[in-house]
């Protein structure tokens, strides 16, 4: 059986790290444009 | 507690929701033996892209009723949906890419699915910038109105066109005629986020719907 499972779980922590930056920052944009939209 | 305050309440609780999720795929999601842990950015990946499509298609149906109702209420929903499918879009746009470096071993391809989600991204921003540069609030409304039904006919499209085109892009295998083609454990992980991301649309949409009302109303007086 020669059959390894690919090791890329860099790919997966930098995808699962972006994601969440995103929807901080847009939520912090939202949040000041709120106090002064 | 006014409606921006209850999104961003619900904002909160979608992303510790999130962080729920990353759990779930991480220690309880089986890995995919050919892809390897890679694969597990399809629970961020497709959630946003299915949320994008969504948020697409509400805008462009507000817009339609708009046509017909004049009610400006559609127009700003349209305009938070619109906004909001952007953020969505941008998460499909950037965690594509660090998932077909692996997989595909290239970042980008010029195939008719990603061509036809970056054009459907360029619409959402152009979306926008038209909204900043018509100051009648009844021309802008009716533009946008067009523009977004336009966008909806582009997501359907972009949706079908991985049947209609020869792609790298793998064909739907949730929202498609028939079962799931998914092992239960990453159905669950994947419908679990789906929901995530919903919770997080709706969040997000009613801040932007109540900073839209807040500019009609200083404009009208």
């Amino acid at each position: 059986m020669g059959d390894t499972v690919p090791q890329n779980a860099g790919y997966l922590m930098a995808a699962y790290i972006l994601v969440p930056t995103i929807l901080i920052a847009y939520a912090v944009s939202l949040y000041r444009r709120s106090r002064n939209p | 507690m006014t409606i921006a305050q209850k999104g961003r309440w619900l904002v909160i609780v979608g992303l510790v929701l999130l962080g729920g999720v990353y759990v779930r795929a991480l220690a309880f999601t089986p890995v995919e033996r050919f892809q390897g842990p890679a694969q597990k950015i399809f629970y961020v990946h497709v959630p946003a892209a299915v949320t994008t499509e969504l948020a697409v298609i509400l805008m462009g149906l507000a817009g339609a009723f708009f046509l017909f109702l004049k009610d400006l209420r559609l127009d700003r929903f349209a305009e938070a949906s619109a906004e909001v499918g952007t953020v969505f879009a941008a998460i499909v746009l950037t965690t594509g890419p660090i998932w077909g470096k692996p997989i595909w071993g290239t970042w980008w391809t010029w195939d008719a699915r990603l061509t036809l989600t970056l054009l459907l991204f360029f619409l959402l921003v152009g979306y926008q910038v038209l909204r900043g540069a018509v100051t009648d609030s009844g021309l802008r409304a009716r533009y946008s109105a067009v523009l977004g039904i336009c966008a909806v006919v582009l997501v359907v499209f972009n949706h079908l066109s991985v049947y209609l085109f020869p792609t790298l892009h793998p064909q739907p295998i949730v929202i498609k005629p028939g079962k799931p083609d998914l092992p239960p454990a990453m159905l669950l992980t994947l419908l679990l986020s789906f929901g995530v991301f919903l919770v997080l649309y709706v969040g997000f949409v009613m801040q932007r719907y109540d900073i839209a009302r807040r500019r009609g109303e200083a404009v009208h007086g």
